[in-house]
């Protein structure tokens, strides 16, 4: 019997943020049959699909209606004003990727006929009400990708 | 359809573990063979396993097989994992309450476990923001508290539904955990406690939230006319309900009205030929101070934004209107996902046995309700147990 070898491995590499931690979608028309959504909003335009046999506005965007199931869709402009519908803040157990972002505001938008959820920037938790009204910002990531947010109107 | 019944069960002591997803798995599994004399790993033909996210928080895939390996069981019928997030305990029992009703499975065992615990806790929380849309509505950093939090600003907007109120239900159910030696937390708290508490996501605060929480469940479901071979006092499911209703946060029917919950609740009370009034025991999704105050809306306890008003009253103690979470519900027991709605039946069966302490015993209850609800409250699960 030969004696026991005891070694030290490396295991260096040291991982950022894994695709399967990354909260971004893909983007371009390699990865997402909805690139168009993006494309738009690097426009500035906040948009989604709508159905052109039922006429039903679908949120989040895809590519076949939920209600018919025609995979007829166009895009329409949901506009750049949000109304706040409810709001909290992030102060204790952001995800990873958004430690550093805390504490923050997030809510739920009506945003011409659809309710989405948001990040709310320029916004202290205190100073928001339900009911006022937000306006559309487009992110951009170090990578180029981009996504949408509200933010509390700038004093006149 | 056969009459099903739950002859026997097993539990880990919940909370932060020094253990593994699998030593959790052993411990539970080992506690409800040995409470059972009649039935051994050798006599189980079906293991359907709840688990929300071992791939997660263990690190690992194809579960179910590796629950049979360390149990000693070979499944003959029927082996799945399932995955409902909050409520995959319930999705197992579900599935194999319809595995021996069918008639598909004589003797199955529905497993429940969940490890949460992880070295880096925003890597635990990162695991919770992908239970919601993650391209639409995780990637604003929402999750459980801060979605919750604003059903509970809306219901406080549209109700006047106060944070006292909310803190009551802590109260009551961190009263029942300190008489439970299973429980995460066996302390009391008082309103203060709640209030003084840190501040997760206004106007929740950490004694307003369930807990992390390591544990596993289990429990055997055979067809009730072979129960009585394994135990003078089985469990038997008397009916049961389950709805859902959208998925993206602006696409649910209501944030202040479950109406899925309501759905559930109806179709429960249906199948099991019972009302409200019926109910001694409602082990409820306490995931959240707020979601318990709604389910007294939509189980008819009381009138729909009264919620508060009710637990104020002191409704939902033993004694009142109905016993609500006598166990400690989520908030005093904690949530290991995959776990909780076994633990919850396995309580259940303990109080019909009477093997509960005297403190949160519910004397003579005869019919109860296990409910979960997941996601963001767009799908509620229900089973009704019966003595």
């Amino acid at each position: 019997m030969g004696k026991v070898e005891f070694d030290k491995i490396n295991r260096s590499e040291t991982v950022k943020l894994p695709f399967m931690l990354d909260f971004y979608p893909l983007e371009d028309e390699k990865g997402t049959r909805i690139s168009q959504f993006f494309k738009n909003l690097k426009e500035g335009r906040l948009t989604t699909t709508k159905c052109t046999k039922c006429g039903k506005l679908l949120w989040p965007p895809r590519i076949v209606c939920s209600n018919c199931l025609s995979n007829e869709l166009e895009w329409v402009d949901l506009g750049s004003e949000g109304e706040l519908y409810a709001f909290t803040d992030m102060r204790l157990g952001a995800p990873l990727g958004f430690c550093e972002d805390v504490p923050f505001c997030i809510g739920i938008v009506r945003v011409g006929d659809v309710l989405m959820s948001t990040r709310i920037d320029n916004a202290k938790y205190d100073e928001l009400k339900i009911g006022e009204k937000l306006q559309l910002k487009i992110v951009e990531l170090q990578d180029g990708r981009v996504f949408y947010r509200f933010a509390k109107l700038k004093e006149k | 359809m056969r009459k099903v019944a739950i002859v026997g069960g097993g539990a880990t002591r919940c909370g932060k573990r020094e253990a593994t997803w699998r030593d959790l798995v052993q411990e539970a599994g080992k506690a409800m063979f040995d409470s059972l004399s009649n039935l051994s790993p050798k006599d189980v033909d079906s293991l359907i396993v709840g688990a929300a996210q071992p791939e997660r928080s263990a690190f690992q895939a194809h579960v179910a097989p590796m629950v049979a390996e360390y149990l000693g069981i070979t499944p003959r019928k029927v082996l799945a994992r399932t995955e409902l997030m909050c409520a995959s305990g319930q999705a197992a029992i579900r599935y194999a309450y319809a595995c021996v009703s069918s008639g598909l499975s004589d003797v199955a065992v529905a497993f429940g476990v969940e490890k949460m615990y992880m070295p880096d806790m925003a890597e635990a929380q990162t695991n919770m923001t992908c239970v919601l849309d993650r391209e639409w509505d995780g990637v604003n950093g929402l999750s459980a508290p801060p979605f919750f939090a604003m059903t509970a600003q809306r219901h406080m907007y549209e109700f006047g539904t106060t944070k006292e109120q909310m803190a009551l239900v802590s109260v009551k159910n961190h009263h029942y955990s300190s008489l439970n030696p299973l429980a995460q937390f066996q302390k009391e708290v008082t309103v203060e406690d709640v209030l003084k508490s840190l501040m997760i996501s206004p106007p929740l605060q950490l004694l307003d939230c369930s807990g992390i929480t390591d544990g596993a469940a289990c429990v055997i479901l055979v067809p009730a006319e072979d129960a009585k071979k394994y135990t003078d006092t089985p469990m038997y499911l008397a009916g049961s309900g389950q709805a859902n209703i959208g998925n993206a946060v602006g696409n649910l029917a209501s944030l202040t009205d479950w109406v899925p919950l309501r759905m559930a609740v109806e179709e429960a009370f249906k199948t099991a030929h019972i009302s409200s009034d019926d109910i001694d025991i409602a082990e409820l999704h306490d995931c959240f101070t707020i979601s318990e105050i709604m389910e007294y809306e939509a189980f008819g306890w009381c009138e729909r934004g009264k919620g508060g008003k009710f637990i104020e009253e002191g409704q939902p103690y033993i004694g009142g209107k109905v016993a609500v979470n006598p166990r400690g519900g989520l908030l005093g027991c904690g949530h290991p996902l995959g776990a909780t709605a076994i633990l919850q039946a396995l309580d259940i069966m303990q109080q019909f046995r009477g093997e509960v302490p005297k403190g949160r015993y519910v004397e003579g209850a005869k019919t109860a309700v296990a409910h979960n609800l997941s996601g963001p409250a767009n799908v509620h699960s229900i089973m009704v147990y019966s003595r």
